[in-house]
């Protein structure tokens, strides 16, 4: 792991009388040890990582509780895990990025919700949706709906979050439903605060171990021909008893306001955003909300998204001229479902939603207030609307304004490749052997690799989701006259490119070029181990720490060669010649079928988390350590950049030239470098220029080191020029 | 401002510079001031240097002023309702800017002048990077108040990350009711690196304080002698005699210029600028000069300063060279060298890689130091050689090109000479120059300045010559002839595919 969550681990172990501080994630961790759950899964991703992470590294404390935690392989494994909550009063919880994890997950999904569970089971999904999304924009939703899952999404403030956590069990038991809890990127990162609760150590867990497995129960198997009577229950049964506790058990929460003509429905996440854009809406000396959240009209907040509750919905939109529903993404499911319930209820308040609020993306404060003003200047014609009209026009001359002064259109700043990352040389010698072979068709993948698709390269046809990449080619190299290419991460490999991928291409014998970046890690979520992870007894044995480990761990290599792969090349990542050559012959060879090479460099971010401490030991104790950096002489270099062009580190940048008769800036090495060795590999393998040097620094030198230094700076300094 | 809207706080960082943890001391000093306090962020995929945001917001009244009740938080900063704008580096300031969160009302901006360019800046064959005046300036004019200062360099001038020194830039600018004293507790209570925190803290404290409200200070420019300049550097190159050439070729560039504008209106700038790249181009980069270079004392200590190497450290220097066939036929004189090229281009249409040699070779060592100095001895070689020939036929080409157009007008003959600055590099980088700067000499008859300027700018704005072409061919010159490269099909096998 890239960071140590010591201090997030002990905040679990808090409890009653105490408060806890800290981010909605951990929040939302320590909740669920706050309701006894027994076994905790799921799969790393952004915005939720760090549920399962602390999970992880609390083993010690999880153990004492009994607790089971597993990393599972992928989100399907993971929904599976929830299958123990089928026969067994277990309360178990998985978790994962969203929409993406649970299309993996689907499958798992639907033969959970169908039989349905004894025990609480909840999956904490990270909304991955708007500003800062790394995936396609969809709903989770969708899910909920057609597998009958129960959906929350907690007004975001921690002591509520918290509390849904715990009624989401109780709900999902009152209803023998499994439940989504969904958290957009930002509730996930907020910083708060909460009044602990004792963690509760399950029942029947680790520790408390079961005699005997449940007797068979054909009616719990997804099987024919209990399939057709679970739907009927999911619909008599099950739903019923979910609205029946969602309503006594007040999940949905009521605000009333000042005035009853007209109200707003508003997803449990996006109420602190509707208070904000009320604000802006100023009438005399007051807002149509308050800094504590009372506003002018009543709202119904939905913490519970699936299922809706009609007569709640009813009751709540009954006597009122208007409602506006405030329902992020689309299709608008929640509004269309209010629509039918009250027509068939026959409620005829005049219903708005996506009619007055942009379609698609964030619902931001801005386009919330767009909303309400059109919303207000339809049924409230009596509110005054200035305020906010002059807020929004002021935003808009703002940004007009700055883009005429900037004349320029501001150049981006995607996320890349890290200092010294070993996937850098890789592309490097990719572009380098195209230059040779000719352009190929890359099928990209889901991982750090990804941001190859980025400048300075520029790679990547398609991304057809995590592990994806050589089954989404097998359509494509039949078609064409040059091998494809395709990129996957060990991350990537383990997820499922193993088997949708390698598998399916060798069982077709597809002729196609497969290189999977062997970093060690599940890197872009954050370095997450997986079976091919070089283990801490290596780490702590290797006696030089910079050194990649990634080749102490075979299993990759094995597992392809298990499988029958013939064509197989291990590369370091950093050789980019050998590399260039090794994918020009891939492209090129007689021989047919899957080829595979395995760039094989360890991810540089653990690496310097091994490094760090090490050489600080070293130097403390006064021994031998050599500092390696790369750089220019400015003199030598020309400003062409082309060094920048094959490479884009972030230490490797420009500076104005000190020759005054150079107008062009001239490349730097700046500090930060971590002398990965790529700008000197680049300077051969491309014929680049002959400004680049490496330069060592020997601190702590041995007597005969110095005295040959002295020698050699005596010779040297009588010749030369100064 | 009401006392009952909460302070909102934007700060824009790049990843792995702390943001976080600053986000998370604020909320810390708000908790232990008795004020609630909210914070969220937007990581990006922070590890990865990509452009991230937090976002903070501090209710003014305490908890115990609030008797129980929680106000209802922001997780999203609201375009114009920003107190403080906190940015890490420049051009992320103006991005927060551009997206309407800065006020030119409400909005008190402390940002670092220093800029972490963007990989897209950064690959322009000439100069890419965004004009920091004039970000400095978007900054200032629309904010309530500018404090900009380096912000980096001040991080490491204390030893520390930008965060601490941010923080005392926060505290400084007083739009936070809490006590400097305040702060520093919330560091200490931190646990790692405190000290060197406190001392960032303090230095942005202090710098933020000077540069509130204070205008960032202007660039000066000063005129240089560049035809001095551009002799010293020839000579230097070569010897006394190429000076001499240099002077002359200058001179006539001279009377071009009077000629196309007697009353000198332009004050001599295309003599000046002219002599600027005649003289790069005179002294251009080969072997014997890239040795002379990085066997000099200067270089040694420059390098060592750049690596940080302290007193009784010792140093190793390895220089990567690889000498290939143009290089070596460089130096030989023209039949010779030529039939050395054209079995080197035999090679490479035979599907050959270049010939070249990758050295590795140890600046520092005695053997390397002295097989540099012969390289750099062997000026006399060089003369006669079929690059210096090369490169003194083109150097005639261009001055015609300049003289003849400057009979018709100063500002085609001036675009026409700034045309020189394409011509740098090494290897295939110089060939790909020369052939895109032939290719604008061979055309720039039919064509105006503003033409030429477009076609140079269009030349040093991407390496694969497309914007060039494309620039080009609508000013109506004709397309180049497309280059022969080789193509591998790949043939079928038995396999199934």
């Amino acid at each position: 792991m890239e960071v140590s969550f010591s201090k997030e681990v002990e905040q679990l172990r808090q409890g009653a009388g105490e408060t806890f501080h800290g981010e909605g994630i951990l929040a939302i961790t320590k909740a669920l040890l706050q309701s006894g759950v027994a076994y905790v899964g799921g799969y790393q991703g952004a915005p939720v990582s760090h549920l399962l992470d602390v999970m992880v590294q609390a083993e010690d404390y999880m153990a004492e509780l009994g607790v089971h935690v597993e990393a599972c392989s992928n989100e399907a494994s993971a929904a599976a895990m929830l299958g123990a909550s089928i026969h067994y009063p277990l309360r178990g919880a998985v978790t994962w990025k969203s929409v993406v994890g649970t299309n993996v997950a689907a499958d798992a999904l639907s033969n959970l919700a169908s039989p349905g569970v004894t025990g609480g089971a909840l999956i904490i999904v990270g909304e991955d949706y708007g500003e800062g999304a790394s995936v396609i924009q969809e709903r989770t939703h969708a899910f909920a709906m057609k597998s009958s899952l129960l959906l929350l999404d907690p007004r975001p403030q921690l002591p509520n979050m918290v509390r849904m956590v715990e009624q989401g069990f109780a709900l999902s038991e009152a209803c023998n439903t499994p439940a989504i809890l969904q958290l957009r990127v930002r509730a996930c990162h907020v910083r708060g605060s909460f009044e602990c609760a004792d963690n509760r150590a399950p029942a029947m867990s680790r520790k408390a171990l079961r005699d005997e497995p449940a007797a068979f129960d054909y009616e719990k198997l997804a099987h024919p021909p209990a399939t057709f009577r679970q739907e009927k229950l999911k619909n008599e049964q099950r739903l019923p008893a979910a609205r029946r506790f969602i309503v006594e058990q007040g999940l949905n929460e009521f605000f009333a306001g000042k005035r009853d003509d007209i109200g707003l429905i508003v997803q449990g996440g996006l109420h602190n955003t509707l208070v904000r854009a009320l604000q802006q809406f100023a009438m005399g000396d007051h807002n149509l909300a308050d800094a504590f959240g009372a506003a002018e009209f009543p709202l119904l907040v939905l913490n519970v998204t699936y299922p809706l509750v009609p007569q709640q919905i009813a009751d709540f939109c009954r006597g009122k001229r208007a409602v506006l529903v405030v329902e992020e993404g689309q299709p608008e499911y929640i509004e269309h479902e209010i629509l039918a319930t009250l027509r068939r209820q026959d409620v005829n308040t005049a219903i708005h939603g996506k009619d007055l609020l942009q379609m698609t993306g964030e619902y931001t404060v801005e386009a919330i207030a767009q909303g309400l003003i059109k919303f207000l200047a339809r049924h409230a014609a009596d509110l005054p609307l200035a305020a906010a009209q002059d807020w929004l026009t002021a935003n808009a001359a703002r940004r007009h304004a700055v883009v005429e002064q900037l004349a320029a259109p501001l150049p981006p700043r995607p996320p890349q490749f890290c200092t010294g990352c070993p996937e850098r040389p890789v592309f490097s010698a990719l572009k380098l052997a195209q230059q040779n072979v000719g352009p190929v068709h890359v099928a990209a993948d889901i991982g750090c690799h990804s941001f190859a698709t980025f400048e300075p390269f520029g790679f990547g046809h398609t991304i057809l989701g995590y592990g994806m990449s050589l089954a989404s080619r097998a359509g494509v190299s039949p078609m064409l006259k040059r091998r494809a290419l395709a990129v996957m991460g060990d991350g990537g490999f383990w997820h499922n490119g193993l088997l949708t991928g390698v598998e399916s291409a060798l069982f077709n014998g597809g002729d196609a070029v497969l290189l999977i970046m062997k970093n060690g890690y599940t890197a872009a979520t954050g370095t997450q181990d997986i079976i091919s992870t070089p283990d801490e007894e290596q780490k702590a044995s290797a006696p030089d720490k910079r050194l990649s480990l990634v080749d102490r761990n075979q299993t990759i290599e094995h597992t392809l060669q298990g499988l029958g792969v013939k064509w197989l090349r291990t590369v370091p990542s950093y050789e980019v010649d050998t590399m260039r050559r090794t994918l020009e012959e891939a492209f090129t060879t007689e021989t047919g079928g899957l080829k595979v090479i395995i760039a094989a460099g360890e991810c540089q971010l653990e690496r310097q988390r091994r490094v760090k401490p090490w050489l600080a030991g070293l130097l403390k104790a006064g021994k031998r350590v050599v500092k390696v950096k790369y750089g220019v002489d400015d003199d030598v270099c020309s400003g062409d950049h082309s060094c920048i062009r094959l490479s884009g580190c972030p230490t490797l940048t420009l500076k104005d030239s000190d020759d005054p008769l150079k107008v062009d800036p001239v490349a730097t090495v700046i500090e930060g470098c971590v002398g990965c060795g790529l700008c000197g590999e680049n300077a051969h393998a491309a014929t680049l220029c002959p400004s680049f040097y490496r330069v060592e620094i020997v601190q702590n030198p041995g007597l005969g080191e110095r005295a040959l230094a002295a020698l050699r700076r005596g010779v040297i300094g009588l010749f030369q020029k100064p | 401002m009401s006392t009952l809207q909460p302070i909102t706080i934007l700060i824009a960082g790049l990843g792995g510079e702390g943001g976080g943890v600053l986000a998370e001391w604020l909320v810390e000093l708000a908790i232990r001031c008795g004020h609630p306090a909210q914070a969220t962020s937007i990581p990006g995929v922070a590890q990865r240097t990509g452009a991230t945001t937090y976002y903070v917001e501090i209710h003014p009244q305490s908890l115990a002023a609030l008797g129980g009740r929680i106000p209802v938080m922001s997780l999203a900063p609201v375009p114009g309702c920003i107190d403080l704008m906190v940015a890490s580096e420049l051009l992320e300031a103006v991005r927060a800017i551009q997206n309407g969160f800065v006020s030119r009302e409400r909005t008190a901006l402390l940002a670092s002048s220093q800029r972490t360019l963007t990989t897209f800046e950064k690959l322009a064959p000439g100069d890419g990077r965004f004009d920091s005046e004039r970000l400095l300036q978007v900054a200032g004019s629309n904010s309530r108040q500018l404090a900009a200062f380096d912000v980096g360099g001040t991080a490491r001038e204390a030893g520390t990350v930008p965060s601490a020194v941010l923080c005392g830039a926060i505290a400084a600018s007083g739009v936070l009711p809490f006590e400097r004293s305040a702060f520093e507790d919330v560091i200490r209570a931190s646990g790692r690196g405190v000290a060197a925190s406190l001392r960032g803290f303090a230095l942005g404290f202090e710098r933020c304080g000077a540069a509130l409200g204070a205008a960032p200070a202007p660039t000066l420019v000063t005129q240089l002698d560049l035809v001095a300049l551009g002799h010293a550097r020839v000579v230097e190159f070569q010897d006394a005699a190429y000076g001499e050439l240099y002077r002359q070729r200058v001179e006539r560039l001279k009377a071009a210029e009077r000629l196309a504008d007697p009353q000198g209106r332009h004050g001599g700038e295309l003599t000046r600028e002219a002599a600027r790249f005649l003289a790069l181009w005179m002294a251009f980069d080969d072997v014997v000069r890239v040795a002379d270079l990085k066997s000099r004392a200067g270089r040694f200590a420059r390098v060592r300063r750049e690596a940080g190497a302290q007193a009784g450290e010792v140093m190793r220097i390895a220089d990567h060279f690889k000498p290939g066939v143009t290089e070596l036929a460089g130096l030989l004189p023209q039949p010779l060298a030529q039939r050395l090229l054209d079995w080197e281009s035999r090679r490479r249409r035979d599907g050959k890689s270049p010939l070249a040699m990758p050295l590795k070779l140890r600046a520092d060592s005695i053997s390397g130091f002295f097989a540099l100095r012969l390289l750099a001895s062997l000026r006399w070689l060089r003369c006669r050689g079929q690059r210096y020939a090369e490169e003194q036929a083109l150097i005639e080409r261009w001055l015609a090109v300049v003289e003849t157009a400057a009979a018709n007008s100063w500002e085609t003959a001036f675009e026409l000479a700034l045309c020189a600055r394409l011509i740098k590099g090494y290897g295939a980088t110089n060939e790909r120059a020369k052939e895109n700067f032939r290719y604008i000499m061979n055309c720039w008859t039919s064509t105006d300045a503003g033409t030429i300027r477009r076609a140079r700018e269009a030349a040093l704005a991407d390496d694969s010559g497309s914007a060039l072409d494309a620039a080009m061919t609508q000013a109506g010159a004709s397309a180049r002839a497309v280059k022969a490269i080789p193509v591998r099909w790949l043939k079928r096998t038995g396999h199934r595919t």
